[in-house]
């Protein structure tokens, strides 16, 4: 059996506004390491909000969450903020870059956050990043001077600087034609088979799920199969 | 060189905008120049007006004050038991003149905080010239005493001060006297004090003080000179005038040469009660102008930062979602407060110091005020950067709080 990245038990979610609704009806799952897991379902059936409690960005929620063997349920915003900046990295539908930085700054904030190594070091290794995507070329641009998918690229290399146990991605291929959501798809398989890096996304697009190691499907905050 | 990453956030957000920025820091910048002007300005005005008022006034002034009769010498009666009663009582005219000076004089100079002592003597006098009379006071001074602590020297016009000491009968007089009498140096002049005889004196010198009450009243004549006007012998003495090291130290000093010598010892901070209150009251204004300015400032750099954050609310989620804490993001906020405030500042404080230079050469030519008085005042400057940067981190505090409770869930599903 292999290693247990993210180990989800009895998660529930409820939205209060206007009235009480469950949103998220006792999950229970486990992904292990260098897993590439499609989350799958309809609108609204709660898997985006599935994703954002397992990335300890939604704190409001019961039942339990470990990452890495750790639990972090319960612990403060700060900690929190602190683990996903060491194990967690994000990609959304949106490039989300900061616009006023360059590519290559963009993809070094998370390291020098970090503070691990040393600004020339983490400045090498965002370009080796870059290279890996193929964007280094644009690595002094200004963020928003670039294509849709090299944004979407440097955005997958920023989620990766810290080398994070798991990526989560927020349907990281909703916003791309078929040819970069091909590069992309390409790139995330990479990670998972030869860095042994876990992926979790949450997306529409059937052919980027089949093609996935596994598929959770979910119905009305529920999962309704599991994969394997 | 290592820089902080959220230091690195702040500068790169405030170099995206540099508009916003320039005009934040204006504001501040504003402030602080003219916090600084108006500073000087109060100084300098209040400087002035002190020394004005030092060129005539000692710091301390010890003299025989009359007191209001009591019951001492009648309860000193021997084998007496009844009970005195005195009503209406009165003031009792004192020996106008102090008893033992010269002793009084030298035990003064072992206090260690009295620089200067000399002693005075007064008499109200009738001026005459022709047919022209005016009352005044003569000052019968040491003359040399007397410059060293109120530069007589500088407010001369005419003549040489020193000769009241050479010249028989020798008056030094105020420009005020001189003009109504007409007189010049040289001119003789008739004196007389209240009970004495008339006595004709020769005008040897003329001054101006920036007083113009002193100028029309007073004179000089040499200690032997009043004496012989009054008809006193060579101990009298009216006043002892006394300046010190540093003159704030005049209540507490006055106090204790009271307690010890018996007699009034007044300091020119009752002397001149009308200055002090004029010096709060100014400061009052200054105070409040400034508050005003720097409260205008303030409110442009939480407006700005306000603003700053609506734009970015995004990336603020995106910074949180990569592991930036709310103490992280309150600190890069904070931060480009603090650099619009400091950038303000320094400019500020440079300009501040150049319009206080060119107002100081304003020609004014009021009375003897010939230039706007300005001082160069090192602590209004420290003061200065420090309310401005004081104003910045309170205004900035409230964006910077509010950014850092951004929550990146709501913000990034939308």
């Amino acid at each position: 059996m292999a290693e247990i990245a993210l180990h989800a038990s009895n998660i529930s979610k409820f939205f209060y506004d206007p009235v009480k609704i469950p949103v998220l009806k006792d999950i229970s799952k486990d992904v292990t390491k260098g897993e590439f897991v499609s989350i799958v379902g309809k609108s609204g059936c709660g898997k985006s909000t599935l994703l954002y409690v397992l990335s300890t960005m939604d704190t409001d929620y019961t039942g339990e969450l470990n990452i890495n063997g750790t639990k972090v349920t319960g612990k403060s915003l700060n900690d929190l903020a602190r683990i996903r900046n060491s194990s967690i990295g994000f990609v959304f539908q949106f490039h989300y870059l900061l616009p006023d930085f360059t590519c290559l700054k963009n993809v070094m904030i998370p390291a020098l956050r970090l503070g691990k190594l040393s600004y020339k070091e983490v400045e090498e290794k965002a370009y080796e990043k870059l290279k890996m995507f193929g964007v280094e070329e644009q690595a002094l641009k200004k963020a928003n001077k670039l294509s849709g998918g090299q944004q979407q690229r440097v955005a997958i290399a920023r989620a990766l600087i810290n080398d994070p146990a798991i990526i989560m991605g927020d349907e990281p291929t909703g916003n791309l034609d078929s040819k970069n959501t091909g590069i992309v798809f390409d790139l995330f398989q990479k990670l998972s088979k030869e860095f042994g890096q876990t992926i979790i996304t949450v997306t529409h697009d059937e052919d980027f799920a089949n093609r996935s190691d596994r598929i959770i499907e979910m119905t009305d905050g529920e999962v309704s199969n599991h994969g394997k | 060189m290592k820089i902080n990453v959220n230091t690195e956030i702040a500068l790169t957000y405030l170099l995206s905008r540099p508009k916003q920025t320039i005009v934040a820091s204006l504001g501040v910048m504003f402030g602080i120049s003219m916090f600084i002007f108006m500073q000087s300005l109060m100084k300098g005005t209040n400087d002035y007006f002190e020394k004005s008022s030092f060129s005539s006034t000692p710091h301390i002034k010890l003299y025989n004050e009359n007191v209001v009769a009591d019951l001492h010498l009648l309860n000193s009666l021997p084998n007496d038991n009844s009970v005195k009663i005195l009503t209406n009582p009165k003031q009792v005219q004192q020996n106008q003149g102090l008893t033992n000076p010269y002793g009084i004089i030298n035990s003064l100079y072992k206090n260690p905080e009295i620089a200067n002592i000399t002693p005075q003597v007064t008499a109200q006098v009738l001026y005459t010239s022709g047919s022209v009379q005016i009352t005044g006071t003569v000052a019968g001074v040491n003359i040399v005493e007397e410059d060293k602590m109120f530069d007589v020297k500088g407010n001369m016009l005419q003549g040489n001060f020193l000769d009241i000491n050479r010249v028989n009968n020798g008056l030094l007089i105020g420009k005020g006297i001189a003009d109504k009498l007409s007189l010049h140096v040289g001119d003789n002049i008739t004196v007389r004090a209240g009970i004495g005889s008339a006595v004709i004196m020769r005008v040897v010198g003329i001054y101006a003080t920036t007083i113009k009450q002193i100028d029309e009243t007073k004179s000089y004549a040499s200690l032997i000179q009043a004496q012989n006007l009054l008809g006193k012998d060579r101990s009298y003495v009216t006043d002892i005038k006394i300046n010190l090291k540093d003159y704030n130290n005049a209540p507490k000093v006055a106090r204790d040469i009271e307690t010890i010598t018996g007699y009034k010892a007044e300091d020119w901070v009752h002397a001149n009660e009308q200055l002090k209150a004029a010096f709060k009251i100014r400061a009052i204004i200054l105070n409040s102008v400034i508050g005003v300015i720097l409260l205008v400032a303030g409110f442009g750099i939480y407006n700005i930062l306000n603003m700053t954050i609506y734009e970015k609310i995004k990336e603020i989620a995106i910074l949180k979602a990569e592991g930036f804490s709310g103490q992280a993001v309150t600190s890069i906020f904070l931060q480009q407060a603090v650099y619009i405030g400091l950038m303000g500042g320094i400019i500020g404080i440079i300009i501040g110091y150049l319009v206080t230079l060119m107002v100081s050469r304003i020609y004014i030519g009021a009375g003897t005020l010939k230039y706007l008085p300005m001082s160069f005042y090192i602590p209004h400057y420290i003061q200065a950067i420090s309310f401005g940067i004081l104003t910045t981190i309170a205004a900035g505090f409230f964006p910077a709080r509010k950014a850092s409770k951004v929550d990146p869930v709501t913000i990034i599903r939308g």
